[in-house]
């Protein structure tokens, strides 16, 4: 059953990417496209037959030990920052995350970016 | 005087190892073949002069002081631009990543910096992975250095170009279905995937976790061979849980015979409707070639070959849906100001951040991972990967490497490929190697006949044989040689010799 432009507005908001209308059609027949050429998976009797998630077959879980981070991964916070566009002091901004409204007002304070 | 394009890395290695000139010379030499070449073929997105200098005076420095040098020693290398990279911005071709400065260095980059090569800048490469022709960079388009109104392939396509073009000897790529070995055959060059967790991934961004892997182009299956050695002598890297060790032993092995070894070739896949008819017939050149050296060929048959496309196309977007949930305008990337909230802000971001092949991957895969669906699609397409990876089993019990085509067809033009499903059904030869995991390699086996392009053969082989791989590669290329044919080894004719003389 083909998806509707109605479908594929809920999965760009699920998947979080704002659609123009246009865009909005554009995607309708290229998602029904797409999934025409995915049929071939279904052609198979696939009862009893593992899947296999992942290449390397004999690898399970690779755990990692419990210890500090021996390899110096940790950024700096000048440079885990550095790429973001809305900064306070240690911390990544965001706008209002529980409320529909914005913090009316709140100007920027020192440090803000 | 030589030109800089008309060396090997493993020449330039020599050169500056025994003095005949320094890791500098080679750096300006290669910035000038970069400088004459960029305007028409724009294979890069970031040239990183100034980080190229200072490497190169570090191994100078060395070598002045009777120090050991690496197996790189001054030897210009690109990276893909997805590969992180402290000093030079990762935007893997994306308005997304415009302005983000690498954090760290990737695992794969920095095995290349300790053999001592030179970071000479990033290559342009379709945005996050996603394409087959470079044409969805958000910046420009890459030019094929054999002709500039053709494609160089993709994803990887400003790195073949690059080697093609003889801006560098070496440069890397990652292949998640096909965009190692796809332009590398589009650009005459050789370019190798390696088995799934051969290479690190550790600072490379992801895109099909499951699939992806990073490999090296270069001119002549030599100097993959050398840049495969730099790749794996650090063994096993923790900070990539899929990472396993094998031998440094790759140029160790690859002049041995091939007298005995048996390659398989798949019946229905050269009769494919698809394969064009200068493709077919340079494939049945690469096949004489290689019989001439006493390898024997076998039939062989990939029975579910023709589900791969599908499979990929379930398994890779659903991939990629879930590691592009990341970008949400926060912590890196593009941020839409003005946004009353956290959701609107990671909507308009990710609207104006994406283009369009990354906004349709992310949309399929958004889908195919819904419940109700996943069940339609991608679990079965993780069972026919168990059916897959088990008929390369069968074929493999059979014979040591696959010959078979690298593309159906030489490099098309911009615009050729209209719908981006007819560009998907395009990577039929490559993708089924990256679901079962194995090794692939693309050699150049000469131009073809009516499109005077170059045309490559691909060899796949079993997972972790890449060194038995890389030798029939290079017996291949051998082969291909002595016929007279070859395109391997040499710089694209527009572009030979055209500045970066070694002075």
């Amino acid at each position: 059953m083909a998806l509707t432009r109605e479908d594929v507005r809920g999965i760009a908001e699920y998947a979080r990417i704002a659609l123009s209308e246009q865009e909005l059609d554009e995607m309708t027949s290229y998602l029904n496209e797409a999934v025409e050429l995915l049929e071939p998976i279904r052609a198979y009797d696939l009862s009893g037959i593992d899947p296999t998630f992942h290449p390397i077959g004999d690898l399970t879980n690779v755990m990692a030990s419990d210890e500090p981070d021996a390899h110096g991964r940790s950024l700096d916070l000048e440079v885990a920052l550095g790429n973001a566009v809305s900064t306070r002091g240690r911390a990544f901004r965001v706008p209002s995350i529980l409320g529909d409204t914005a913090e009316k007002g709140a100007g920027a304070e020192g440090g803000d970016r | 005087m030589p030109y800089i394009d008309e060396l090997s890395a493993a020449e330039i290695a020599a050169g500056v190892a025994r003095g005949d000139f320094s890791a500098t010379e080679v750096v300006r030499a290669s910035l000038d073949a970069i400088a004459s070449r960029e305007p028409d073929v724009q294979a890069f997105l970031q040239i990183s002069a100034d980080l190229a200098l200072q490497t190169a005076a570090v191994t100078d420095a060395r070598r002045a002081k009777g120090e050991p040098l690496g197996l790189l020693a001054g030897v210009p290398v690109a990276f893909k631009d997805n590969m992180q990279l402290v000093g030079t911005r990762t935007t893997c071709a994306s308005r997304m990543l415009e302005h983000f400065e690498s954090p760290f260095t990737a695992t794969c980059v920095q095995r290349l910096l300790d053999a001592g090569a030179t970071p000479i800048g990033k290559t342009n490469m379709d945005e996050f992975a996603f394409g087959s022709s470079t044409e969805s960079s958000a910046f420009h388009r890459t030019g094929n250095p054999w002709d500039t109104q053709r494609v160089p392939g993709g994803s990887s396509g400003g790195s073949a170009a690059a080697v093609a073009a003889g801006e560098v000897p070496i440069a890397l790529g990652s292949d998640t279905g096909g965009s190692i070995r796809q332009p590398a055959s589009f650009c005459g060059v050789v370019g190798m995937k390696p088995t799934y967790g051969v290479v690190s991934r550790y600072g490379v961004v992801a895109f099909g976790s499951s699939l992806d892997q990073v490999g090296p182009f270069g001119r002549c299956v030599c100097d993959v061979a050398l840049a495969m050695d730099a790749l794996v002598v650090g063994g096993r890297d923790p900070l990539d849980s899929m990472s396993q060790s094998v031998p440094a032993s790759f140029r160790e092995q690859l002049e041995e015979p091939v007298e005995g070894m048996r390659v398989g070739v798949i019946e229905s896949l050269m009769e494919h409707e698809a394969l064009s008819a200068e493709v077919r017939a340079a494939l049945e050149d690469a096949r004489a070639a290689l019989e001439t050296q006493g390898v024997q060929f076998v039939q062989v048959a990939l029975p579910h070959m023709e589900a791969a496309i599908a499979a990929y196309y379930v398994i890779g977007p659903a991939e990629a849906f879930s590691n592009l949930a990341r970008f949400d305008g926060v912590r890196f990337g593009y941020q839409e100001p003005d946004c009353a909230t956290l959701a609107e802000q990671t909507a308009r971001s990710r609207a104006r951040g994406f283009g369009a092949e990354a906004k349709r991957r992310q949309l399929l895969g958004a889908y195919l991972l819904a419940s109700g669906v996943y069940d339609q699609y991608y679990y079965p397409a993780q069972q026919v990967r168990t059916l897959i990876t088990a008929d390369y089993r069968a074929a493999f019990a059979r014979c040591d490497a696959l010959l078979l085509p690298a593309a159906p067809t030489a490099a098309f033009r911009f615009g050729e490929m209209s719908t981006p499903t007819q560009m998907y059904a395009a990577d039929l030869f490559t993708i089924s190697n990256n679901i079962a995991g194995n090794a692939g390699v693309s050699v150049p086996v000469g131009l073809g006949k009516t499109s005077c392009m170059p045309i490559a053969a691909q060899l796949q082989g079993p997972a972790f044989k890449d060194h038995a791989l890389l030798r029939v590669a290079r017996a291949l290329e051998r082969g291909v040689e002595d016929a007279g044919r070859t395109c391997s080894g040499t710089v694209a004719p527009g572009f030979a010799r055209m500045g970066g003389v070694l002075a």
